[in-house]
C-alpha cells in the first residue's frame, strides 16, 4: 500500500513514517492517566527529619478531619525555594502550605505586600492565643511591614558542645568558662595548630559570625528594616571575632560538613563546636562513636552576666494565598506546630525545641541524654530559649549575608598576612563599603 | 496531479512546523521578552517597573557584576591558555604511531566527560576536602603543605581548584578535536618536509600548526563561549555559594541570582545580554587575531 502512496509522496515514505510515529507518541501521551492526586492539602518540608513527623503525624489529622487528605511532599532544600518562586509567578502548582528556611524567607517577601505569596498570621495568632505562647523573637525573622507571613517551627538556642573527655583530660571546668575571654584563654592553652582546635569556627561564611552577632544584640537590619551592618556592634564582633580564625593565635577551625565534620570531632580536632538544638541530632546520629563522651554548656557571655546564647538557623511555615481553605491549612499547622502529645515525639527525634512555650514542661524535654553525658538536653535548651535574640530581616537579607561573607573572608586573609597591622581600619573601610553595596541594591528597590 | 502539487508545495512547511513551533515559543519569544525585561526591575514576572536603561548603568557599576567577569575571565584565561595546549599536547603524544594502547588512553582521556559536570563537582569537593581529602594527603606527603589547606575556602585557591577540576574534564574532551585534526594532515607534507631536512619543532610550527588551525580555532571559540557559561561546576563545588570573597562568581551564576534568587528578572536579563555582547566581541576578536576570515592565497 506504501508503494502505491509512494506516487503521491514526492518527499518519499520517511517523512510520512516520521509523521504517524510523532502521531502515534502524541497520542499516547495524551492518553496517558493523570496521576492519582486526590490530595485535599499539599505540604511542602525541605528537612527530612521535618517530613518524617509530619508524614506520621497525617493519619491523625486525617481522621480528625474527614474528608481531608494531606499530602506532605519532601522537597529538596535548594528546589523548595526555586520552585515555589516560580509558583508563585506563575500561579501555577503552589501548595497550600510550605516550610521555608529562615535565611530564604525574606526573599520572599520583596514586592508590593498585597503581592506576597503568604496570608498574614497575625488576626489568627491573635485569635487563637498562640501569638502569646510562643517565643516572641521567633516572629522577628517571618515578620514584614507589620505582618506575620510565617509561623516559627523552632527557636534554636545555641549552646556549645564540647568533647568531656578532653576538656576532663585537660583539666578545663567548663562551669569558670562563663566569657568569652575565659573561653579564649583556655582556647589558646589547647589549641595545637593543624592539629587541635578549641572550636570550630568559619572563616570564610556569615554563619558562626551571626552567631556572635546576634548574641550582642546586633544584627543586619533593625526591626524597622533599616539596614544596620556597618553598626558598631557588627564593627566591633568582627574585630572580636576575627582573630578567632585567623592568625597565629587563632583558636578555630573549619573544615566542612558531613563526613569530614565528623571525623574531626572523634579525632579530637575540634574540641568544642557550636551547637543549636537541630545540630545536637546531627552529633548524636553522624558521631556515634563519641557517645557519652560529650557535653553541652552555655555560650560564654561577652561580658559577665550577659547572655549566655544566641542563634542559628530556623525553619518557618507559611499558609499560601493560593490555598482555597486558609482555615483547613490553619488546623494543618495547629496540628503539626501545636500538637503538645506530636512535639514530645518529635522532639524525642529531632531535639529540635518547639517555639510553643507551654510544651517545654512535658517529661520529653527532661529526659537525661546518655550520648550528651546524662544531660537533659530538652530542659537546657529550654532554659536559653527565652533568652534568644532576634533576626530582624528584609528581602535583601540574602544579599546583606553575602556581603557580610565577602567581609569575614576579606578580613580573615589580612589578619592572617598582617596581623593587628592596621586591621582595625582595614575591617571599617570592608565593612562600610559592603553596606553601601547593599543600600545601594535597596536604593534600586522600587517597590 | 492537485494532491501531488499541493504536497510539493506545502509539506517543507508543515515538516518545519513543528520546529519553528518550538523554536518561537522557547527561543525567540524568550530572547525577544529577555531583552524587554533589561529595560526593567520586576519582582517576577507579574510586577515591573520600567528603568529605561537604569540597569546596564547599574550594571557597569556593580561590583559584584565586575567580580564575576574578572572571575569568569580568569577562568577563561586559563581554559584557553593552560586546558588547550594540555589538549593539543595529549593529542600529540596519542598521534604517536609506536604508542602502544592508544586507544585504551584516548578512552581514558575523554571519558572524564562522559561522567557530567554534576558528578565531576561532588567528585572533586571530596578530593578537595581539607584535612582528610586526597589532595591535600598527597601534596602534605610529597611536598609538606598543611593537611588542611582549604581549597573551596580560601579566596585565593578557589579559582585554582576550579581550573584544575576543569582541566580533569576537558582536556580529554578537546584532545578528541585536536587528534581528529591531526589525523587529517597529509603524511606526504611532513615526507617532504624531513627531506627538506625541517626538524620536529620546524614540522610543528610549518606544517601541523596551520594544518589544524581551522580546527584550533573553532575548539579556542568553543572554549571561550564554555568558559564564559560556567556555572554547574562552582555551583555545585561550592555548594551554591559564591565562594569566600566571592571567588568563585561567575556571570552565569550572578546572573542567576539576581534572577531566580532575588527575583529581579529584568537585571538577570540586563547581565544576560551583556554576557552575550561580550562573548561575541571576544570570539570576533578571537577569529580576527587567528586569522579565520584571511583569504587563502
Amino acid at each position: 500500500m506504501l508503494s502505491r502512496l509512494e506516487e503521491y509522496l514526492p518527499f518519499g515514505k520517511a517523512p510520512i513514517i516520521i509523521l504517524l510515529v510523532t502521531l502515534a507518541a502524541g497520542l499516547f501521551l495524551l492518553f496517558q492517566p493523570v496521576p492519582d492526586n486526590t490530595a485535599t492539602m499539599r505540604l511542602w518540608t525541605f528537612a527530612r527529619n521535618h517530613a518524617i513527623p509530619y508524614q506520621e503525624a497525617t493519619p491523625a489529622f486525617e481522621a480528625k478531619n474527614p474528608g481531608t487528605k494531606l499530602d506532605v511532599q519532601l522537597v529538596h532544600g535548594e528546589a523548595v525555594t526555586s520552585r515555589l518562586r516560580a509558583a508563585f509567578w506563575a500561579d501555577l502548582d503552589v501548595p497550600d502550605l510550605v516550610e521555608v528556611e529562615i535565611g530564604r524567607a525574606g526573599s520572599f517577601f520583596r514586592g508590593p505586600v498585597e503581592e506576597v505569596g503568604f496570608i498574614d498570621l497575625l488576626p489568627i495568632l491573635r485569635r487563637t492565643g498562640y501569638y502569646d505562647r510562643i517565643v516572641k523573637t521567633r516572629f522577628a525573622p517571618y515578620t514584614n511591614r507589620g505582618r506575620i507571613f510565617g509561623l516559627p517551627h523552632d527557636v534554636h538556642p545555641v549552646m556549645l558542645a564540647y568533647r568531656r573527655d578532653l576538656f576532663e583530660e585537660a583539666g578545663i571546668d567548663v562551669e569558670k568558662l562563663d566569657t568569652w575571654e575565659k573561653f579564649i584563654a583556655a582556647g589558646r592553652r589547647l589549641t595545637v595548630p593543624g592539629k587541635r582546635y578549641m572550636i570550630e569556627l568559619s572563616d570564610s561564611n556569615s554563619g558562626h559570625f551571626e552567631m556572635f552577632l546576634f548574641q550582642r544584640d546586633g544584627g543586619y537590619f533593625d526591626i524597622d528594616g533599616n539596614l544596620i551592618m556597618d553598626s558598631e556592634t557588627v564593627y566591633e564582633t568582627l574585630l572580636f571575632f576575627t582573630p578567632l580564625v585567623a592568625g597565629q593565635q587563632r583558636i578555630a577551625s573549619d573544615l566542612g560538613s558531613g563526613r569530614v565534620f565528623t571525623q574531626a570531632v572523634e579525632q579530637g580536632y575540634f574540641l568544642s563546636f557550636v551547637c543549636p538544638d537541630w545540630r545536637s541530632k546531627i552529633a548524636e546520629t553522624d558521631i556515634p562513636r563519641m557517645a557519652g563522651k560529650m557535653a553541652l554548656m552555655p555560650l560564654p557571655a561577652v561580658a559577665p552576666g550577659g547572655r549566655r546564647t544566641s542563634t542559628w538557623g530556623g525553619t518557618m511555615l507559611g499558609i499560601t494565598k493560593a490555598c482555597p481553605d486558609p482555615e483547613l491549612a490553619w488546623a494543618v499547622a495547629e496540628h503539626m506546630y501545636f500538637n503538645k502529645a506530636e512535639l514530645a515525639e518529635r522532639f524525642a527525634q529531632t531535639n529540635i525545641l518547639p517555639p510553643l512555650k507551654d510544651a517545654w514542661e512535658l517529661d520529653a524535654f527532661k529526659e537525661p541524654r546518655p550520648y550528651w553525658s546524662g544531660q537533659p538536653l530538652g530542659a537546657l535548651y529550654a532554659g536559653l530559649a527565652e533568652e534568644v535574640p532576634p533576626q530582624y530581616t528584609t528581602p535583601f537579607i540574602e544579599t546583606a549575608k553575602a556581603k557580610m561573607s565577602e567581609v569575614i573572608s576579606a578580613c580573615a586573609a589580612y589578619y592572617r598576612s598582617n596581623g593587628d597591622e592596621g586591621f582595625a581600619q582595614f575591617a571599617r573601610t570592608r565593612l562600610d563599603a559592603a553596606a553601601e553595596e547593599v543600600r545601594t541594591y535597596m536604593r534600586r528597590n522600587p517597590y | 496531479m492537485n494532491l501531488f502539487r499541493l504536497q510539493y508545495r506545502y509539506a517543507p512547511y508543515i515538516f518545519l512546523a513543528p520546529f519553528a513551533l518550538v523554536f518561537l515559543t522557547f527561543s525567540l519569544y524568550p530572547l525577544v521578552k529577555s531583552f524587554v525585561l533589561a529595560f526593567y526591575i520586576t519582582n517576577g514576572p507579574k510586577s515591573q517597573v520600567f528603568v529605561g536603561l537604569d540597569n546596564f548603568a547599574f550594571l557597569f557599576g556593580d561590583p559584584a557584576f565586575h567580580t564575576a567577569v574578572w572571575n569568569t575571565c580568569v577562568y577563561a584565561f586559563c581554559s584557553v591558555f593552560l586546558q588547550l595546549p594540555c589538549s593539543l599536547g595529549l593529542a600529540l603524544l596519542l598521534n604517536q604511531s609506536m604508542l602502544k594502547g592508544r586507544d585504551f588512553f584516548r578512552f581514558s582521556f575523554f571519558s572524564p566527560h562522559l561522567v557530567g559536570t554534576v558528578f565531576v563537582g561532588v567528585l572533586f569537593s571530596v578530593i578537595f576536602i581539607p584535612k582528610f581529602g586526597l589532595l591535600n594527603r598527597v601534596l602534605h606527603v610529597l611536598f609538606g603543605v598543611a593537611e588542611d589547606t582549604k581549597w573551596l575556602g580560601s579566596p585565593e585557591l578557589v579559582m585554582p581548584a576550579l581550573v584544575l577540576t576543569s582541566l580533569w574534564m576537558y582536556v580529554g574532551f578537546n584532545m578528541i578535536y585536536f587528534l581528529a585534526a591531526l589525523q587529517a594532515v597529509d603524511r606526504e607534507l611532513y615526507e617532504a618536509a624531513q627531506v627538506d631536512g625541517a626538524g620536529k619543532v620546524g614540522q610543528f610550527l610549518h606544517i601541523t600548526l596551520p594544518s589544524i588551525r581551522p580546527v584550533a580555532v573553532f575548539v579556542i571559540v568553543l572554549s571561550t563561549i564554555g568558559s564564559f557559561q560556567l556555572y554547574e561546576l562552582p555551583y555545585i563545588m561550592l555548594n551554591n555559594t559564591s565562594g569566600p570573597d566571592n571567588a568563585g562568581l561567575t556571570v552565569v551564576m550572578y546572573l542567576y541570582q539576581n534572577g531566580f534568587v532575588s527575583g529581579d528578572l529584568g537585571y538577570a536579563s540586563t547581565i544576560g545580554w551583556s554576557l552575550t555582547f561580550g562573548v561575541l566581541l571576544i570570539s570576533l576578536v578571537q577569529m580576527r587575531l587567528t586569522g579565520t576570515w584571511k583569504k587563502e592565497d
